[in-house]
């Protein structure tokens, strides 16, 4: 299915993940041990650094006339690796250290909200959680000041030049709703296509602009959903840890993780994700003239819906969230909680 | 009997000795995106089925395991036979006085991925294309990685030859120690990128560069192993060594903790490529399908070892076409792979599996293939390349969507036709130029669901392109590529259910004229004499397709007259009667008299209204 963890947004979850910059490091040394607690800010793997300015080489390059248009140029600092010398690797995640791997990634356990992207791109990156507004409070456009080091959350779609301007501020990881390929592909300066289908797309990541993306309905101009913004906005200003790891061949898909502290562990429910689609579930379309779009199953045919497209395949309906109801097969459905 | 839970122990050989004997069958056909399951069960002493179910498949997380999208599609025909088969999670078997649980449970599975082989050593062109020949029949891809010594070599060869071009990527930068030293490490790189399930060292020490290519080899796994700081499953790596046969103890202590070797004939020329075929299926088995999650449970539910859904296919059109004396095609258009095999009545047996080439999560190396011009040709409508791209990625995240739209639909089958004649343009040989078939089975879930039978048949003429007469015939039970493994535990069900139920989605007869078809003028005249004795006449046009009417379970007899320089199968010009009655179809008798090889018009304006015109009149 679409989600490894069940749901686009588990409210609480147990998990264990690999804390790992991304890419093959070098000289990376564990600065904590198996059964030590950890805080999301606290350094947890020391990186020597090997190599200046690492360019995005080995990557699979575009062809296309559409985006290989002149784009503006990204600063070139943006691309370079932090010169020769040592730095430290936050733990991004408050939990219990249950290992540490071979090549000095230490593995965490860690209770948290867990937050699904439908496609990303970039490594792991720990950052503080950052609500952006385009917006004054009074109404009038002005340029927020964007914290270097944070996870920025844009509520609408992303467009090139918003992520170059991330870039260059600083920002280590950005969550959105949308963008359009064209733009993501001309950020990357790599072919999407490859980059999630790639065998060891892992490696890859680490070659990207440094900047991570998580993009929480896909391509397009799709808005984000107001109860995942309002979730997001709760947990501002906490560390978070991104990952923008997409992969067709590893069933791997961004994922935002936010440790949750004892006291909100236990005030919030704890449920196992149930994907079967069954009358009152909450569902996101993913495919067709509703793409994006999210609701909550009515019921389910007995039997197979002739659909516009002529197949007949095995339907529900669905009351989107914007009231209007529509006929759509369950293979195109994804539930969301 | 007595009834009996299948532990993860499993008691499937208690009941394998009964199965030739078996009331009832359970067969399961675990594809990259679905599950599908059918039930065989004899009604009137004969195997028919009674019931199917389709399921997303379970391999990824959350879920995990192969077993809980067998267990949802099973429940699908528990609540349509009213019959329990699972109990506790568990199959119950064999069936029951009651009538529930099933005597047999067989499995067929594509889904896994293709297993990744690095070739290595003096890997040349012809040496690279002989691995991929002797691996055309399986989940397989190769990759390979030729020595760097070897790479340099064939580079200052190619160079030293009057008027030679450099060979691309290898020229005409001169192979200095340090452009070497870059190799090993883009080698390297590559290979953590590939993450191969296995290597196979190929050269013999004859060549200008000695044994330095297969040491090369061995030093690549060893570096690369030493690299490997990461808790993978990648080291020890399975090595076929089928090279020069006097270095292969030297390799083996060479490679010592980084692979395990496995010794073969040496690979020189297309005589001894089953030696490699066997190992690597064996290599498949081991490292794709018993380490799917969940196989545990699956194997000991089974009462035959799974087989790759490609090997099932296989053994069915191998029979198929020694059955019935006829050259068969079949076609597998896949989510992940697809699936090309011509078996003649002869005996002759040409497999083609595209792994990685399909109309699910294969879109992507699909579309990278073919580029995006060859697939809008297809298209009576302007398609963006951003359109396209983004179908294709939100397809290869979200591989069990069905096409919503017209629009979806039509790219969909636009990239099936690509991914059919990228298979076909796949088997180098010219076999397919050669190869007549008499009978087109096609399945896969393009094919079977595509809505309207014409559809299928239209995809399946442009795609295929055959010629002279053949029938079509649609897999819409999806029971085919089962077929093969039931045929390993139950021959007669196999072809009891083949002939009851597995063909009777028989799309027609299609006549398809070739030669030099004269523009705008008659190409074929056609008579349709039909069992009670009514007689049609048709005269084609060149560069159009008819439908003669003839219904399923109609038969006629046909008398072919071809313009003078247009061939039906006897020569040009030669007059064709058929000596049986030809069978009618879903779609009805098809004269496709569009040429060959097709033609589709550069002009984007016509050609849009030819394809409108083609899918109008055979009614698409």
């Amino acid at each position: 299915m679409a989600y490894p963890l069940g749901w686009s947004v588990r409210l609480q979850v147990v998990v264990r993940r690999e804390r790992w910059p991304g890419g093959s490091r070098a000289g990376a040394v564990a600065l904590v041990y198996p059964g030590q607690m950890v805080e999301p800010d606290q350094p947890v793997i020391r990186l020597k650094r090997e190599e200046h300015g690492e360019e995005l080489a080995g990557l699979p390059r575009l062809s296309l006339p559409a985006v290989t248009r002149k784009l503006p140029a990204i600063h070139p600092t943006a691309l370079a690796l932090p010169a020769l010398g040592e730095e430290t690797v936050p733990a991004g995640l408050r939990g219990r250290v249950v290992d540490v791997t071979a090549r000095g990634g230490v593995v965490i356990e860690s209770q948290v909200v867990a937050i699904q992207g439908v496609l990303g791109a970039g490594p792991q990156v720990a950052g503080v959680l950052t609500l952006w507004q385009a917006l004054g409070n009074d109404g009038s456009r002005s340029v927020q000041p964007i914290p270097p080091g944070a996870i920025l959350v844009v509520p609408g779609p992303l467009s090139f030049l918003l992520l170059r301007h991330a870039l260059n501020s600083g920002v280590v990881g950005i969550i959105a709703s949308s963008i359009v390929l064209r733009d993501l592909e001309g950020f990357l300066h790599a072919d999407l296509l490859e980059l999630v289908n790639s065998p060891g797309g892992e490696d890859l990541q680490s070659r990207l602009p440094p900047l991570t993306i998580m993009l929480t309905e896909g391509l397009g101009s799709l808005a984000m959903p107001a109860r995942l913004l309002q979730l997001l906005s709760c947990y501002q200003g906490r560390v978070a840890l991104l990952s923008g790891f997409t992969s067709v061949r590893r069933h791997a898909l961004p994922e935002l993780l936010i440790s949750l502290t004892a006291a909100e562990a236990e005030a919030l429910p704890s449920q196992e994700p149930d994907l079967a689609l069954v009358p009152g579930a909450r569902v996101r379309v993913c495919s067709g003239d509703y793409c994006g779009r999210t609701g909550e199953v009515l019921s389910l045919f007995l039997h197979r819906q002739r659909l516009p497209s002529g197949v007949r395949a095995q339907a529900a309906r669905v009351l989107l969230e914007e009231g209007e109801v529509i006929v759509a097969a369950l293979s195109c459905l994804d539930r969301i909680g | 009997m007595q009834t009996q839970l299948n532990q993860q122990e499993g008691q499937a050989t208690a009941h394998r000795k009964d199965a030739a004997a078996a009331n009832s069958i359970l067969v399961a056909d675990c594809g990259s995106v679905l599950t599908k399951v059918s039930l065989l069960g004899l009604v009137e002493g004969q195997y028919r089925l009674m019931a199917r179910g389709e399921a997303p498949t379970t391999l990824a997380a959350p879920q995990e395991d192969i077993t809980r999208g067998i267990v949802q599609a099973i429940n699908e025909i528990e609540l349509v036979t009213g019959r329990q088969i699972i109990v506790d999670g568990r199959l119950l078997a064999p069936e029951q006085p009651d009538g529930n649980g099933v005597d047999v449970f067989v499995t067929t599975i594509s889904a896994g991925g293709p297993l990744r082989l690095l070739v290595l050593g003096a890997a040349s062109p012809t040496l690279t294309d002989l691995v991929s020949q002797a691996v055309s029949g399986l989940y397989a891809e190769t990759h390979a990685l030729p020595s760097p010594t070897f790479t340099a070599s064939m580079a200052a060869g190619q160079l030293s030859q009057p008027g030679a071009t450099p060979l691309p990527g290898v020229g005409p930068v001169p192979w200095t120690p340090e452009r070497l030293a870059l190799e090993w490490r883009r080698q390297i790189d590559r290979l953590r990128e590939l993450q191969p399930h296995a290597a196979i060292i190929v050269g013999m020490a004859d060549g200008p560069t000695g044994a330095t290519p297969i040491q090369e080899a061995c030093q690549l796994l060893v570096n690369a192993a030493q690299e490997q700081r990461e808790k993978t499953r990648l080291f020890p790596l399975p090595v076929l060594y089928a090279a020069a046969p006097q270095y292969v103890e030297a390799s083996r202590r060479l490679i010592n903790g980084a692979g395990e070797v496995v010794r073969l004939d040496p690979l020189v020329s297309a005589s001894n490529l089953s030696p490699i075929s066997l190992a690597v299926s064996s290599l498949y088995e081991r490292s794709i399908l018993r380490r799917l999650p969940g196989s545990e449970t699956l194997w000991s539910w089974s009462s035959a070892t799974p087989v790759a859904t490609a090997t099932s296919l296989s053994s069915l059109v191998r029979f198929l076409a020694h059955h019935y004396t006829m050259n068969v095609m079949a076609v597998d258009a896949g989510g992940a792979n697809t699936t090309l095999l011509l078996a003649g009545e002869r005996g002759e047996f040409i497999p083609m599996v595209n792994a990685g080439i399909g109309v699910g999560s294969g879109l992507g190396e699909l579309l990278k293939r073919v580029g995006s011009q060859r697939i809008s040709r297809w298209l009576p409508f302007d398609v963006s390349d951003e359109e396209l791209r983004q179908f294709v990625l939100n397809t290869m995240l979200h591989p069990h969507v069905v096409p919503s739209n017209q629009r979806e639909l039509q790219i969909s089958q636009a990239f099936a036709r690509e991914a059919i004649l990228l298979t076909a343009e796949a088997l180098k040989t010219g076999a397919l130029s050669n190869f007549s078939p008499d009978l087109v089975l096609a399945t896969g879930g393009v094919l079977a669901h595509a809505p309207r039978p014409a559809q299928a048949a239209l995809m399946l003429l442009d795609a295929l392109q055959p010629r002279g007469v053949t029938s079509l015939v649609l897999d819409r039970t999806l029971l085919f590529q089962q077929l093969g493994a039931i045929a390993t535990v139950n021959p007669v069900a196999a072809v009891q259910v083949n002939e009851n139920d597995a063909v009777t989605h028989r799309l027609g007869t299609c006549v398809i004229p070739y030669g030099t078809l004269p523009p705008d003028q008659i190409a074929l005249r056609v008579v349709v004499e039909y069992s009670n004795g009514r007689q049609v006449q048709v005269e084609v046009m060149s560069g159009s397709i008819e439908v003669i009417p003839l219904r399923l379970n109609e038969q006629a007899l046909l008398t072919l007259y071809p313009a003078p320089t247009v061939d039906v199968g006897l020569g040009p010009g030669e007059r064709a009667r058929a000596a049986e009655e030809i069978d009618g179809g879903l779609v009805g008798l098809i004269i496709d008299a569009r040429g060959r090889p097709l033609v589709l018009p550069a002009d984007k304006a016509e050609r849009h209204a030819r394809l409108l015109q083609w899918s109008q009149a055979i009614g698409a």
